[in-house]
């Protein structure tokens, strides 16, 4: 434990949990796998066939690699399950086996089903403005969140966001969390749902699963929808890419900066974006020795006055180089920097070798399409946005009428347009189902203007536009997908389009 | 030349191949993106008509070469059909000596049999079983990849992303067909595309009886191996088996007409979770990683239609296989290689199989149809 000098860590209630046998000591609110990762607990799983050793990557229940058995069920995503007292936690090194002497979870799965007008989603940046913006003009919300705590990636962000002033400028990423919250928690029109997973579309609902309090199997059926399930960080090819101790730089955020839990001690970052930079000055500031930033290209990718503030720190930013290979038996010792040509084949003899503990990945994050995909819209392959996307209208409507997009999810940009994205698909929403006024539409028009003609014009953002424009079709256009799509019979349950 | 990259148009292509004869197949989306990828892997001779039995009885014997040929995932991991009706009981007791005189060693098996073939089990409403060694099951995705590798490196063409549009006629016979990617000439052409047959013979006037069902089936996470068999729970028309990585894939029968559409439905994860988690109480813990739906080509007797077609030199048929065109891709294959490069085919029985039975009113008639 270390004094942060911006978080001051609110520690939940002291308990304690079983791992493997050893009684552990954690804070209530934390997840699992920082509470492991507090008592110097690296590595979660073993490759079933080549008993490779896996550490934590994502940290956010997005990828595999933490899998592990939570009071005899397996494959349980530990970065996502609070810890509780008495839970008994053991790490898989084969393919697990469910046993059935016990009392079965699911036995206690309560059924029940929700009519509401609008179901958003993910409760990042996007989703939380979405539901602000339709509880107050009426629309009754329910909001779903895998998370423990509303907010998304805001939560691990301790750094002031830049751009416009109404759009947060000057405010610490987990302040704004903080305050959204307790704005949602106020309104009388929104049900929040935390710990809950929306698993798919179906001709009958939504199905969401809601784990705490207590496990429930909701069906919601709603009029529309806004999914606004952000992004997950990408990997990258090298040799021993999965010894632990390498991981995404959002997953070290959201240890060390959403949990208070050092990462490590010597980190070596790859990537000079804006979330390499970031994430290298708040290692800094957590007493992590940050031995080199890498970037294949020529020049840095963020925003100067980041690389300047960890340049001035003594940070060296090679590039023009990369990662070809990390060293360690069961923990990242060693990483292994070569320098890359124009055409991006490592130059011989270039190799420099670094002695780290960490090596975190900022190359870059791809939409978590896969419910959008699921519910039947047609997606389209954006390299600009990171990969997949759905189509969608200016409006932010899908191919599937009432179904809506927002934030990274459409496509990987960042929180300011997540904001007014979230607002924009809420009002959408909101006129579909009968809530709109010329002042509302006008607000939309307002935003879109400042979204497209103002921020978006910004060098930094431009790849963004370019790959948003892509995405974006004509009503026109759309219409005769909508017309497809309730043919095929993909529509929300209760949306006005399917009640012919 | 054929049309459609499934199992069945990628084996025609293979026997055809042995026989040293090189065909070119035409896929309108990628090989296998139709059902075959969707399919359960399972493959038996425990049917109830000579037809089917005499067929799979073949394809058994060439599934076993593929594996040693191509490298293809197979094995003789049994299937089990549960039983927890009198009635039922009976009737299998029928099917199994009809199927025990063609040569297919299933028998009646009593409970503690089931306990050692799949220890986990629940047999409480159980009454017994039907075991038939001789089934198993295969990966789609070897059979696909493995024989497109081969039929590619020996000279064939397997066109992925070309549709068939029309099949042109000449006086003789078929003077070839126009695609998405321009005319391609050949005097014969086999049809193995499954229920869009029915749309590609129908602008030359022929009806071909052949209905898309909806069927669902959902998969698992990887677990440790908990039986080798696949298993049919026959009062509720549903299945289960292991895959070689270790997941679990699931069907049951929901109530679906005909040519509905492919919909995402509540209604049969909960339908197909009850049946299972009875019978596996601990899968009320596991994961599903996917869903999806794809359909049964039914025939109105449940058997496929092969082999040519009596009044257009040229053309063949291979498709409505009702549920069980992956296990019979290798036999159906090498039989419409036999036809084409011999004139006829060596399973004799192949021959009530073809189009003319239903307007000779030949129908042939199969029950163990699940899922
Ligand atoms: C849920 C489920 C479970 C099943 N389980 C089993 C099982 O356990 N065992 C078993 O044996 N069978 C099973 N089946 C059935 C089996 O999947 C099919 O019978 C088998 O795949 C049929 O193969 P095919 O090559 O005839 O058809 P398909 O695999 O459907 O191939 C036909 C191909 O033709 C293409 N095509 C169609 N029209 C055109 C055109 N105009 N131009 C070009 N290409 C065209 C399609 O794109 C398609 O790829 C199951 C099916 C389902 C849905």
């Amino acid at each position: 434990m270390w004094s942060h000098p911006i978080i001051s860590f609110k520690r939940g209630k002291r308990i304690f949990f079983n791992f493997e046998g050893r009684l552990v000591e954690a804070y209530e609110g934390e997840s699992i796998i920082t509470a492991l990762y507090a008592i110097g607990v690296t590595t979660f799983s073993w490759s079933p066939k080549f008993k490779r050793p896996r550490g934590a990557f994502c940290m956010i229940g997005k990828c595999s690699s933490c899998l592990s058995t939570v009071d005899r069920v397996p494959n349980t995503r530990i970065c996502i399950e609070p810890v509780r007292e008495g839970v008994f936690i053991e790490r898989q090194r084969e393919l697990p086996f469910i046993s059935a002497e016990r009392p079965l979870l699911n036995d206690q799965v309560e059924k029940a089903e929700a009519a509401v007008d609008l179901l958003i989603i993910g409760g990042g940046p996007a989703g939380l403005h979405a539901a602000l913006t339709a509880s107050t003009l009426g629309v009754k919300v329910a909001l779903v969140d895998e998370g423990t705590r509303l907010g998304g990636q805001l939560i691990k962000q301790t750094h002031k966001f830049f751009g416009a002033r109404n759009y947060y400028g000057g405010v610490r990423g987990f302040e704004i969390a903080e305050k959204l919250s307790k704005k949602i928690e106020g309104s009388s029109n929104i049900l929040v749902y935390r710990n809950a997973t929306a698993y798919g579309f179906f001709h009958e609902g939504v199905g969401v699963i809601a784990r705490h309090p207590k496990p429930m199997n909701i069906v919601f059926k709603p009029r529309a929808v806004i999914v606004c399930t952000g992004a997950m960080e990408r990997g990258l090819e090298f040799e021993n890419n999965d010894l632990p101790g390498i991981m995404g730089a959002g997953g070290a955020q959201t240890l060390m900066n959403q949990y208070g839990v050092k990462p490590g001690d010597k980190a070596l970052v790859v990537g000079s974006g804006n979330v390499g930079l970031i994430v290298s000055y708040q290692l800094l500031q957590a007493g992590v020795e940050v031995r080199a930033i890498v970037e294949i290209t020529r020049s840095i990718g963020g925003w100067f006055v980041h690389a300047a503030k960890v340049v001035r720190l003594g940070v060296p930013i090679y590039l023009g180089h990369s990662i070809v290979k990390a060293i360690g038996s069961r923990h990242v010792e060693e990483a292994v920097v070569q320098a890359f040509d124009d055409q991006m084949n490592p130059i011989p003899g270039t190799e420099k070798r670094f002695n780290v503990d960490l090596v975190l990945l900022a190359v870059g994050l791809m939409p978590d399409y896969t419910i959008l995909s699921q519910a039947g819209c047609i997606m389209k392959w954006i390299p600009e946005l990171g990969g997949l996307v759905p189509l969608r209208t200016m409006y932010l409507e899908t191919s599937i009428p009432g179904l809506y997009v927002a934030g990274d999810a459409a496509g990987i940009e960042e929180a300011t347009t997540a904001f007014i994205e979230g607002e924009v698909a809420a009002i959408s929403a909101a006129e579909k189902l009968g809530y709109a006024n010329a002042h509302l539409l006008r607000k939309r028009e307002e935003l879109l203007n400042f979204l497209w003609n103002e921020y978006r014009q910004a060098c930094v953002i431009e790849r963004a536009r370019v790959g948003k424009l892509k995405a974006t079709v004509s009503e026109e256009e759309m219409e005769e997908y909508w017309e497809r799509s309730i043919a095929n019979g993909l529509g929300l349950p209760r949306s006005p389009y399917t009640l012919q | 030349m054929i049309i459609g990259g499934g199992s069945v148009g990628l084996m025609i292509s293979y026997y055809l191949l042995k026989k040293g004869v090189k065909s070119i197949v035409i896929e309108r989306k990628y090989p296998g993106s139709g059902n075959t990828y969707k399919c359960a892997t399972g493959i038996r001779a425990s049917f109830t008509s000579k037809e089917h039995i005499a067929l799979m009885k073949r394809s058994i014997e060439l599934w076993s070469e593929l594996r040693d040929e191509l490298g293809v995932f197979y094995e003789r991991s049994g299937y089990l059909w549960l039983l927890s009706r009198e009635e039922d009981l009976r009737t299998f007791k029928t099917y199994v000596s009809f199927q025990n005189e063609l040569g297919i060693p299933t028998k009646i098996i009593d409970l503690s049999e089931v306990k050692c073939l799949a220890p986990t089990i629940v047999i409480k409403d159980l009454l017994a079983a039907v075991y038939d060694p001789l089934a198993g099951k295969a990966s789609p995705f070897d059979l696909i990849l493995q024989s497109w590798r081969l039929l590619v490196e020996k000279g064939c063409k397997v066109l992925a992303g070309v549709e068939a549009k029309k099949i042109l006629l000449s006086k003789k016979g078929i003077l070839g067909v126009e695609t998405s990617a321009g005319f391609i000439e050949s005097s014969t052409v086999v049809l193995a595309t499954a229920y869009d047959t029915v749309k590609l013979l129908e602008p030359l006037n022929i009806s071909v009886p052949i209905e898309p069902v909806p069927k669902h089936a959902f998969i698992t996470e990887a677990y440790r191996d908990l039986f080798k068999p696949l298993i049919i729970d026959w009062t509720t028309s549903s299945y289960i088996v292991q895959t070689p990585h270790g997941n679990f894939l699931v069907g049951s029968e929901i109530p679906e007409r005909p040519s509905d559409k492919l919909l995402n439905r509540l209604e049969f994860l909960r339908k197909a979770s009850k049946v299972w988690t009875k019978y596996f109480p601990w899968m009320k813990e596991a994961y599903l990683l996917r869903y999806w739906t794809g359909y049964y080509d039914m025939t109105p007797d449940h058997h496929p239609i092969i082999g040519p077609l009596d009044d257009l030199e040229g053309l063949y048929i291979a498709a409505g296989f009702s549920g069980h065109g992956f296990m019979m891709s290798p036999s159906v294959g090498e039989v419409i290689a036999d036809w084409i490069a011999e004139g006829r085919p060596r399973v004799p029985e192949a021959l009530n199989l073809s189009m003319s039975r239903f307007k000779k009113g030949k129908l042939i008639k199969e029950i163990a149809v699940f899922g």
